[in-house]
């Protein structure tokens, strides 16, 4: 103990110490401080405030400190540190980078090891951190990237802007790729012919509902209804007075006839407990076709409907009803009958088709399992929907005015898809495709055509960015209507609105007040959920929650519908942090959450009724995303939690630090018993069991304690206090040895770190602004923004402001004649 | 290649809604010249399953010869059994009976039971699927996808996946296991299961493009091809003020452009060249009837392979466990029960019924290719379609004796007209094997559990199958 006091007091000598520090080795450090003063004086605006100290004496404590397992012999983790020498850190920036990542997260030297004080630790990371922000602040490197192409979601907004109509692009465009985290990843975004056929076939399809389909041929859409979804209460959209079933917009190509089919899972009755609404109480079931709130169709079921029977079968079919052009709401629904849907002495459980399992035809309730709509049989005309409105901004009275009207309304809509002026050219092939459709079938098809044209242009798929011609420098500013662009993807995932395009044009956008102006109008802006919905949604990784499908016996009260709750109140959580402009940290640690009367039972709140969303106080074991139902369940497996993969979450997502992969040939723990000799283990026992094997053990003392914390919590996030029987238990050590205790305690260590939260939270935003990977050369710019946010109280706006007013947004790198990318020669 | 229309009017679209809707274009559809050179030597695969088994591998029906004639070689009769339907085609099949399909067997206790959940992720893959709800399913590569990743990649398609029944991808299904085990027949990757196509419009649209007539399928054909030829210039002209990894990646997306201007080309080449092929208008939906909905899946297939639109499709003509009903099949209890027949006598004879059925739907289909001119020969001699049911007694959930028979002579590499009674124990992988090498696949060692290729060719001598 004496000893490491010693070389941790000899080692600190060139600091200023902080206040807990023994007074021996402050009294040594003020006055070596003054000795190597000038050495270490910052020269970027934005290095730190604190000296650092000589590199020899860096060299000497990753010789001490590191090089012992970062040999040349052991070479942990697959770094050597035998030859470190700190005189030439910007030489090796991936190497420095990486480890000031751990020495700032407290990972290294790992728990148990031989370790200097922490102040040494974080000095050394300081000092590092000056060198290499001085480095870039001497050197800019703002990186690059190809182009990105609309993704999925891009695509469906930018049309929905443009042309004012709701398409399901999932029917025309294959998946997006997620690479580093995102969707919008440039070097991921892969060219196919299956991509350029689906571009095409969207296109066209999209220009016909736009403008209105005359040729409109008989098609049939179908909805899925999952059977996971609960038939007990009113889905969104639907009349007042139903239950279940689905609630759609459709966009119906042409004014005509159509015919709607619904269908019922396996039989009529919910025969569990449903049954006895339609035999006992001699109430008949009955389902509702209605568009727009108005009944079209009404179905009373009997109890001889079986699927057996073509005669009376399970589906559902109206007769054809006039449905005017354009989107509208369709909603095939029950009627409620009553208000309790089942027998008093039954419990009913929400997933209304849980015990499908138990044999065929059960279900607690009638279920409907699928809606399509079929049609135009005939078409009588197209109305005016809102997105003919949107296109026709003239019309012409006599063919003398088509041209002029052809050429204004081109126009616009080039303006608006090519996210800036449109050049003469552009223009001109436009009119070209106008005439061809003109000269075929007259002036609504030539427009068709030319919005067709326009729909699968370069200008709109592709996000060039040109470079200024004749450029001399390294970097340069990309042009104002390109950031424009940037702006607008990252903060509402579409396209520029006439504003910001304008506010481009007018160059108002080269000061940072400008930007500043447009980036507050923007948060401001209802379009701003898309920094919830698509950068924190996939930054927390819900999707994964799809996936996941908890074991219906042991969590019957899970379904479709809670889930999508439980994703909704991710997307509200994160979407009050960016609207209120609150504090990242308060992600963390919030005391506030949002659910509707289903949530709130499954979290134990009462008081909150009915399906909309409210804001509601949270008990301390609950704050912050820790305690979100999508984050605990999409990090468990169908039967049990899985501590590993929230420990590894918590890893990945909330400090930055992605666990190395598990070595090959590990049994998995489901392999280890569930009980042992009799006696039932619980999955924190099952894991211990597991991790004997010593192969293991170095990475999962690291991974495990985060999850354990987290074991309150079951497979679906309700709250426990026992699991398989065994009282649970949430004590553990952080890696870096601070007790923890439950999901309280896990929190307030990781608040300990939030500044490699912070950096990691700047780092997926930043990749998600950017569209591509964070190397080792941003760090410094991400350190800086880090550090004014601190600033600014950590505040959202602040992590924003500061990634619009990164190098890497606003500049660009030229051109050095690059070899093409390992992803454009893959084919 | 597919104008000269036949239109089908909105009356008859506005009749068919509800009823039937028949495509008749057999006739039509033949070349005027039959000059497929390109396809020539390219076998073309279907592998069709079917759920439930069959009576025939019940000890009844056995005896009966309700599934597998009494006689292998070449003198079978069968006339008593569910393969009747083939007998105008019986030079053109090979039956093998009494394989086992041990993978789809339960090997650990939770398994016990869940044969109908876990057993069609079996028939092409020959391999154990993992029990799981999750997204982790486990089973293996199919052996069309083997086929279509080899061999496919010349065709527009490589490969199509097609149903009848609906599919439930949502949540599980039962006994732990994924419903992408009942759902998929066709597996990309042991880990990636492709989704089965159930509307005709879908295929239609996606083999021939979008459009109710020919006519209309021609107009877009154009309009894309005028906005193809345009991209060209277009993405010239912004290629001046870009970077050098923008321009490279500008030139693969041209790449893109001109891949789909060259199937437009083909398209319209063939047409040119008077090798008109008729479709029928478009399907509108899923039609009501199983038969007819059966017919336009073959009809489509066929078209897709004259066409060398793809070669290889899968095609998942039931889903376990489901109650529908056949009424044309002369028994009217649910497929699902009557599979359960509880071992009687008179019940297995009418579940059987439900087979012969089922199989009655296959001459429609042999029918229609051996119609087909293809190179110097016919698509049936240039196909091989595969049929069979990973499950054996439905009654007791076996997967022994399972049905099975292939079609077609695989471009000349599969004689036909012989039934093979496998030694007692066999893996149908054996055939799954065979099927592969027959497929050109010659380096394939093995195939999920088999113990060794099945020779197809060698007629064994003409016996009563000794039981």
């Amino acid at each position: 103990m004496l000893k490491r006091f010693v070389v941790a007091g000899v080692l600190a000598l060139p600091f200023v110490v902080a206040a807990q520090q023994s007074p021996a080795s402050a009294a040594a450090s003020s006055a070596a401080s003054a000795r190597q003063a000038p050495v270490a004086k910052p020269v970027a605006s934005h290095a730190p405030a604190s000296t650092t100290m000589l590199p020899v004496e860096q060299t000497a404590l990753v010789k001490q400190y590191c090089a012992g397992c970062h040999s040349e012999r052991g070479k942990a983790g697959g770094l050597s540190l035998a030859a470190f020498d700190a005189t030439t850190l910007e030489d090796h920036g991936e190497t420095t980078e990486k480890m000031i990542r751990k020495l700032r997260a407290g990972m290294m030297p790992p728990s148990g090891a031989r370790r200097p004080e922490p102040a040494v630790l974080t000095g050394l990371a300081a000092a590092f951190e000056g060198r290499m922000d001085k480095a870039a602040a001497l050197k800019p490197n703002p990186g690059s990237r190809p182009f990105q192409r609309l993704n999925r979601a891009e695509y469906a907004n930018a049309v929905k802007d443009l042309l004012n109509v709701d398409v399901d692009v999932t029917t025309y465009l294959p998946p997006d790729t997620i690479g580093h985290g995102f969707d919008n990843v440039a070097d991921a975004q892969t060219f196919s012919p299956t991509l350029m056929d689906g571009y095409l076939r969207a296109a066209s399809q999209i220009s016909r509902l736009a403008v209105g389909d005359r040729q409109a041929t008989a098609t049939s859409t179908t909805f899925k209804i999952a059977r996971a979804a609960s038939q007990m209460r009113r889905v969104d959209g639907a009349p007042m007075g139903t239950r279940g079933g689905t609630s759609v917009v459709h966009t119906f190509p042409a004014d005509g006839h159509y015919v709607f089919k619904t269908s019922l899972h396996y039989e009529p009755l919910g025969g569990l407990a449903g049954r006895n609404t339609m035999t006992a109480y001699g109430l008949t079931e009955q389902v509702e076709i209605s568009v727009n709130g108005e009944r079209v169709a009404l179905f009373d079921l009997n109890t001889r409907m079986s699927e057996t029977d073509p005669k009376n079968s399970l589906e559902l079919t109206t007769p054809p009803v006039h449905i005017k052009a354009g989107p509208q709401r369709v909603t095939a629904a029950f009627i409620q009958r009553l208000d309790g849907p089942v027998d008093d002495l039954l419990m009913p459980i929400e997933n209304t088709l849980a015990d499908v399992s138990i044999t065929f035809g059960i279900t607690m309730l009638p279920h409907l399992r699928d809606f399509v709509v079929q049609g135009p049989l005939d078409v009588t005309g197209v109305s005016d929907t809102p997105s003919r409105l949107k296109v026709f901004s003239c019309r012409p009275t006599n063919a003398a005015e088509e041209e002029s009207c052809a050429a204004e309304i081109v126009n616009k809509l080039a303006a608006q898809a090519f996210r800036g002026a449109p050049t003469a050219a552009d223009l001109q092939d436009a009119i070209k495709f106008y005439e061809q459709g003109r000269k075929k079938g007259g002036f609504e098809p030539g427009i068709r055509l030319a919005v067709q044209s326009i729909l699968m242009s370069p200008r709109f798929l592709f996000r060039l960015e040109e470079q200024p011609a004749g450029i001399r420098t390294a970097t340069y500013r990309i042009a104002d209507e390109d950031l424009a662009s940037r702006l607008s993807f990252f903060l509402w995932g579409t396209a520029p609105d006439a504003e910001l395009v304008r506010a481009a044009a007018i160059g108002s956008l080269r000061t940072s007040a400008g930007v500043e102006k447009q980036v507050r109008r923007m948060l401001a802006d209802q379009r701003a959920e898309a920094l919830s919905t698509r950068f924190g949604s996939q930054w927390l990784r819900l999707q994964d929650l799809d996936k996941i499908f908890p074991d219906y016996l042991l969590y019957p009260q899970y379904d479709d519908t809670l889930a999508r709750a439980m994703k909704r109140e991710t997307e509200l959580f994160f979407d009050s942090i960016v609207r209120e402009d609150r504090k990242v940290t308060e992600l963390l640690t919030a005391d506030y959450t949002f659910v509707n009367e289903r949530l709130a039972r499954h979290y134990g709140i009462p008081n909150v009724m009915g399906s909309a969303f409210q804001r509601v106080a949270l008990p301390p074991y609950r704050r912050g995303l820790l305690g979100q139902g999508s984050i605990l369940t999409l990090t468990s497996v169908a039967d049990r939690t899985s501590p590993v993969q929230r420990g590894k979450w918590v890893m990945e997502v909330l400090l930055a630090s992605p666990p190395p992969p598990p070595p090959p040939n590990v049994p998995s723990l489901d392999v280890v018993k569930a009980n042992e000799g009799g006696k039932l283990l619980s999955t924190r026992e099952r894991m211990e069991e597991h991790r004997k094997n010593p192969a293991c053990t170095s990475c999962h003392k690291v991974i495990d304690p985060l999850g354990l914390a987290l074991e309150n919590f079951d497979v679906t996030g309700a709250w426990r206090i026992k699991d398989n029987e065994v009282p649970v238990d949430v004590v553990g050590e952080l890696y870096d040895g601070t007790k923890m205790d439950g999901p309280s305690g896990l929190r307030d260590a990781l608040l300990k770190h939030s500044n490699v939260f912070l950096t990691g939270f700047t780092e997926s935003l930043m990749t998600y602004a950017l569209g591509r990977r964070i190397e080792h050369t941003d760090m410094p710019a991400i350190r800086t923004i880090v550090r004014d946010a601190g600033k600014s109280n950590n505040r959202m706006s602040a992590f924003v402001m500061g990634v619009v007013n990164s190098p890497a947004f606003k500049m660009g790198m030229a051109d050095v004649a690059k070899q093409r990318r390992a992803t454009d020669v893959v084919r | 290649m597919y104008i000269t229309q036949k239109h089908i009017s909105r009356r008859t679209v506005l009749k068919g809604v509800g009823v039937t809707m028949a495509l008749p274009f057999l006739e039509a559809m033949v070349p005027a010249r039959a000059t497929f050179a390109q396809a020539r030597g390219k076998v073309r695969l279907a592998a069709i399953e079917m759920v439930h088994g069959s009576a025939g591998s019940t000890a009844f029906g056995i005896k009966n010869n309700l599934w597998a004639p009494a006689a292998v070689g070449r003198e079978f009769d069968l006339s008593p059994g569910s393969l009747a339907p083939l007998e105008p085609f019986r030079n053109d099949i090979t039956i093998v009976s009494n394989t086992d399909v041990r993978n789809a067997e339960a090997f650990t206790a939770p398994e016990i039971g869940g044969d109908h959940f876990r057993s069609s992720a079996v028939f092409l893959t020959q391999m154990h699927p993992k029990q799981t709800q999750g997204s982790d399913v486990l089973v293996g590569t199919s052996l069309d996808q083997y086929y279509a990743q080899r061999f496919g990649q010349t065709t527009a398609i490589p490969s199509m996946q097609l149903c009848i029944e609906n599919v439930d991808q949502a949540g599980g299904c039962s006994y732990g296991y994924s419903c992408t085990y009942t759902d998929s027949i066709s597996w990309a990757a042991p880990d990636r299961p492709l989704p089965m196509i159930r509307d005709p419009r879908t295929v239609f649209d996606q083999l021939f493009g979008v459009g109710a007539t020919p006519a209309e399928r021609q107009e877009r054909r154009t309009e894309d091809k005028s906005i193809l030829d345009w991209l060209g210039t277009a993405v010239t002209r912004l290629n001046k003020n870009l970077g050098a990894a923008d321009r490279a990646r500008l030139a693969d997306y041209l790449e893109d452009v001109r891949e789909i201007e060259r199937r437009i080309q083909q398209v319209e080449a063939a047409h040119s060249k008077g090798e008109q092929r008729e479709l029928p208008g478009a399907p509108v939906g899923v039609p009501d009837s199983f038969e007819q909905h059966v017919k336009l899946m073959f009809d489509l297939q066929a078209l897709a392979f004259a066409s060398d639109t793809t070669r290889v499709f899968a095609f998942k003509m039931g889903r376990d466990a489901s109650n529908r009903v056949y009424p044309d099949s002369g028994y009217k209890a649910a497929f699902h029960s009557a599979s359960h027949h509880q071992d009687r006598d008179e019940r297995i004879t009418d579940f059987a019924k439900i087979n012969k059925y089922h199989i009655s739907m296959i001459p429609y289909f042999l029918e229609k290719l051996k119609n087909t001119p293809d190179g110097d020969s016919n698509l049936l001699n240039n196909t091989l379609i595969v049929y069979g049911s990973p499950m054996g007694n439905s009654n007791v959930h076996n997967h022994k004796r399972c049905p099975l028979f292939l079609a077609g002579h695989a471009g000349g590499a599969l004689k036909g007209g012989v039934h093979h009674k496998a030694a007692a124990g066999t893996p149908m992988a054996n055939v799954m094997l065979s099927v592969a090498h027959l497929l050109g696949m010659d380096d394939f060692k093995s195939f999920g559990d088999s113990t060794s290729a099945y020779d197809l060719n060698t007629v064994p001598a003409t016996t009563a199958a000794a039981e």
